[in-house]
């Protein structure tokens, strides 16, 4: 039996991380409402609310003092990142903070780029997939960024445009854009090249995975709020529809799921903190699981308010919305169980499985 | 927020291989394999070899039969023992809880008389709340308590009363006052079970674990053995309850006696259906193909693996509930996983890992049911947690 090690599991938040959560939770309610929210849509974005955002330093906090930001690290963007889940905020935060962070791992050729995104005249998106000219794809928060960083045929590149980009329609009111490198409309400005190119990268697209994670907590956790209080208030056959096991039960298995989700994303993110080397697999774990606690957190929730969940009208379907498409732009999130068992059990070795 | 391994010193490191040989010498292969067999969920030899150290009441000073070690070292004496015995020996756990109740709820004179032997490990103690009629309904007692002077005449039926063949006392809920309300006529008392007009019946279950029907014949006890006043048994039930069900409020002043870790216990249950399916998926196959490298066996394996995390994680009474969901879900995948040999179970030629994931897949059933069933734990969670209103099924709890 091989020792297992012990490690301590302490999810207590310091004073700073408490003063940080509730700090962005009064700052996305009161300028987040649900009327600015859908006031934002079909694009998702609300360029007053991101100026705002900019003016706290939220999308910079994540770079290193040395490249003007204040060395946050993901455990705190986290937590800000799980509150503007919670208040559904018109901004591409998960798209330029991590872009961005990948930028300042690359070397000084953006650093005007880092400067423009402090000061909110630039914005930046992650390609989630390595790309390849001649093959579009889907970039989360493309629609409103000025350059998009993805990894094309080996070489990390910062990609902007001559023609302004526009959006498809989409269910998560999310400002997409269609990109491919190939196109004779962008330029790209390489930033890296070659194995610690594509290693950064990947940590790049986990921690987009990561903060999306955390942001699917804030979504669970508001739909499973706006549920409980409508079970508490409705009333049928002369008692609170809460009172009922059949409306109750699945409530607390979804919060269940949501305090699960939220510890798994707050260790991971400690992980990638502090130790990188053993934060991969639980980062994959924190993903997948997030994005199955908001599915079931809205789907319940729709059920919940019955006829009036279904309707436009409740502020629900927003959240379902948004929590499907979180949970398909990296991907089919089973396919994150692929890469649990890479790093559990390191790469299959199929030549061995070929042999039946 | 911490995640670092934790920092041993070196004496604690000793302490560790203390603890480690302590149980190579005290826990062998021989009694695991004759505990598979009768399902008792003590070993004698062990509780008193534990308690010759002080290690049933590890953190307790010394003076009250305990070893006075740091809550480090008491949860390591937990750990390397959960390590060995899985599901196995499953009332280590309970025995903390009666002994707590008794600390809390019982006279001076009780408490003198019974913990002293329960610390050396001569003494061992059960639950007895459960009867044919009275299950996730706790309260619905018909077992009878009449004051007789300074004595109590104990008549009727427990039953589940799971490791009453080996236990010295069995704690019981008693009606004391048919004519007061449901959950106002009930009394505690830490039964002896050598009292003349005791009989145990053995129940044996899908898991592998006996239980007992325990029959309470016009039983003599005296008042000493009484916990908490009369007419409130059933405060003192729920203090309990509130304690094994991980719930943060109304436990009355009790608590664990152990520091609970969610990898200890049946939760670590899953661990060990985990590590059973890793170990059969990385075993080649006469062709020398191995199941690790399919993909249907790596994803049941995150799968799995994902679950074990999340109940590592997940907070305070949420996590018996999720946990045996996921104990029950991953054991049947992980044993389809398996194919046909999955069948056989330990003992068999050619069952897999010994038979592991096939027991693992019987014993899941019962962690949603024993010590109150996961929907009675979602009720306490909706109405106590989320501040749902109560559920109308308990209604008259409130006459």
């Amino acid at each position: 039996m091989a020792d297992a090690e012990l490690r301590n599991n302490d999810f207590s938040l310091s004073d700073d991380q408490e003063t940080l959560r509730a700090t962005f939770a009064s700052f996305f309610e009161r300028e987040s409402p649900i009327d600015r929210v859908r006031s934002a849509e079909p694009l998702g974005f609300d360029e007053k609310l991101w100026q705002q955002l900019v003016s706290t330093g939220v999308p910079t906090m994540g770079l290193p003092p040395d490249r003007g930001g204040d060395g946050a690290g993901l455990v705190e963007l986290a937590l800000v990142a799980e509150q503007a889940g919670y208040r559904l905020a018109p901004v591409p935060l998960v798209p330029v903070v991590t872009a961005a962070r990948l930028l300042a791992r690359c070397g000084n050729a953006t650093t005007e780029w880092l400067a423009a995104i402090a000061a909110g005249t630039r914005r930046v998106a992650l390609a989630v997939h390595p790309a390849r000219a001649g093959e579009a794809q889907l970039v989360p928060g493309g629609a409103v960024a000025d350059g998009i960083v993805g990894f094309v045929e080996n070489h990390l590149v910062l990609a902007t445009r001559s023609e302004p980009a526009s959006g498809p329609r989409n269910i998560g009111s999310e400002p997409l854009t269609w990109w491919d490198p190939g196109d004779p409309h962008e330029s790209l400005l390489e930033v890296a090249s070659g194995a610690p190119a594509r290693a950064s990268f990947d940590d790049a697209c986990r921690e987009w995975r990561l903060l999306s994670a955390a942001t699917l907590v804030g979504m669970a956790q508001a739909a499973l709020d706006l549920a409980v209080q409508y079970a508490k208030d409705r009333v049928a056959f002369g008692v609170p529809i809460g009172t009922f096991q059949a409306i109750a039960h699945p409530l607390v298995d979804v919060a269940g799921a949501v305090q699960g989700a939220r510890h798994l994303a707050w260790k991971a993110a400690w992980l990638a903190d502090h130790e990188p080397e053993q934060a991969p697999a639980e980062m994959e774990m924190a993903y997948l699981h997030s994005c199955r606690a908001a599915q079931q957190a809205t789907a319940v929730g729709i059920h919940t308010q019955g006829g009036f969940g279904f309707t436009l009208e409740s502020d629900m379907q927003l959240y379902f919305r948004r929590a499907k498409s979180a949970a398909l732009l990296a991907g089919d999130p089973r396919a994150r169980l692929a890469a649990i068992a890479d790093h559990l059990y390191g790469p299959a070795q199929p030549e061995l499985t070929g042999q039946r | 927020m911490d995640f670092a391994p934790l920092e041993l010193s070196a004496d604690t490191h000793a302490f560790w291989d203390e603890v480690r040989a302590f149980y190579s010498e005290h826990l062998t292969e021989e009694m695991l394999e004759k505990e598979h067999r009768e399902g008792n969920g003590f070993i004698p030899s062990l509780q008193l070899a534990m308690g010759a150290r002080g290690w049933v009441f590890p953190g307790f000073p010394v003076e009250e039969g305990g070893a006075g070690l740091d809550p480090l070292r008491a949860s390591l004496v937990e750990y390397e023992m959960h390590r060995r015995v899985g599901p196995l020996l499953p009332l280590f756990g309970p025995i903390h809880l009666v002994a707590a109740t008794v600390r809390v709820f019982g006279s001076d004179e009780l408490k003198a008389h019974v913990l002293p032997g329960v610390a050396r490990g001569e003494v061992l103690m059960a639950f007895g709340y459960t009867e044919p009629d009275a299950g996730s309904d706790a309260a619905a007692v018909k077992t009878r308590a009449v004051r007789d002077g300074s004595e109590w005449v104990i008549t009727g039926q427990k039953m589940f009363t799971t490791g009453a063949q080996l236990c010295q006392y069995s704690m019981v809920t008693a009606r004391t006052d048919p004519d007061a309300p449901k959950h106002r006529g009930l009394t505690m008392f830490l039964v002896p079970l050598d009292a003349e007009g005791v009989e145990v019946r053995g129940i044996e279950t899908l898991g592998g674990e006996r239980t007992n029907f325990v029959f309470y014949d016009g039983v003599r006890i005296s008042d000493m053995y009484r916990l908490g006043d009369v007419g409130a048994g059933w405060q003192v039930a729920s203090s309990s309850f509130a304690v094994e069900h991980h719930m943060p409020n109304g436990t009355g002043g009790l608590e664990p006696i152990v520091p609970r870790l969610n990898e200890f216990g049946w939760y670590g249950v899953l661990g060990a259906l985990v590590d059973a399916a890793v170990e059969w998926a990385h075993a080649p196959r006469s062709d020398g193909s191995r199941p690790i490298d399919e993909p249907r066996v790596r994803d049941r394996l995150a799968e799995a693996a994902l679950d074990r995390e999340l109940m590592s994680v997940t907070p305070g009474p949420y996590v018996r509930v999720s946990t045996s969901a996921a104990l029950i879900r991953d054991a049947a995948d992980l044993l389809d996983m398996v194919g046909p040999t999955g069948v056989l179970p330990r003992g068999e030629e050619g069952a897999p890992v010994g038979g592991t994931l096939e027991w693992i897949h019987r014993f899941a059933q019962g962690t949603s049911i024993y010590g109150g069933t996961t929907d009675i734990q979602r009720n306490l969670i909706a109405e106590q947690l989320l501040g749902l209103p109560r559920h109308r099924g308990v209604l008259d709890r409130r006459s």
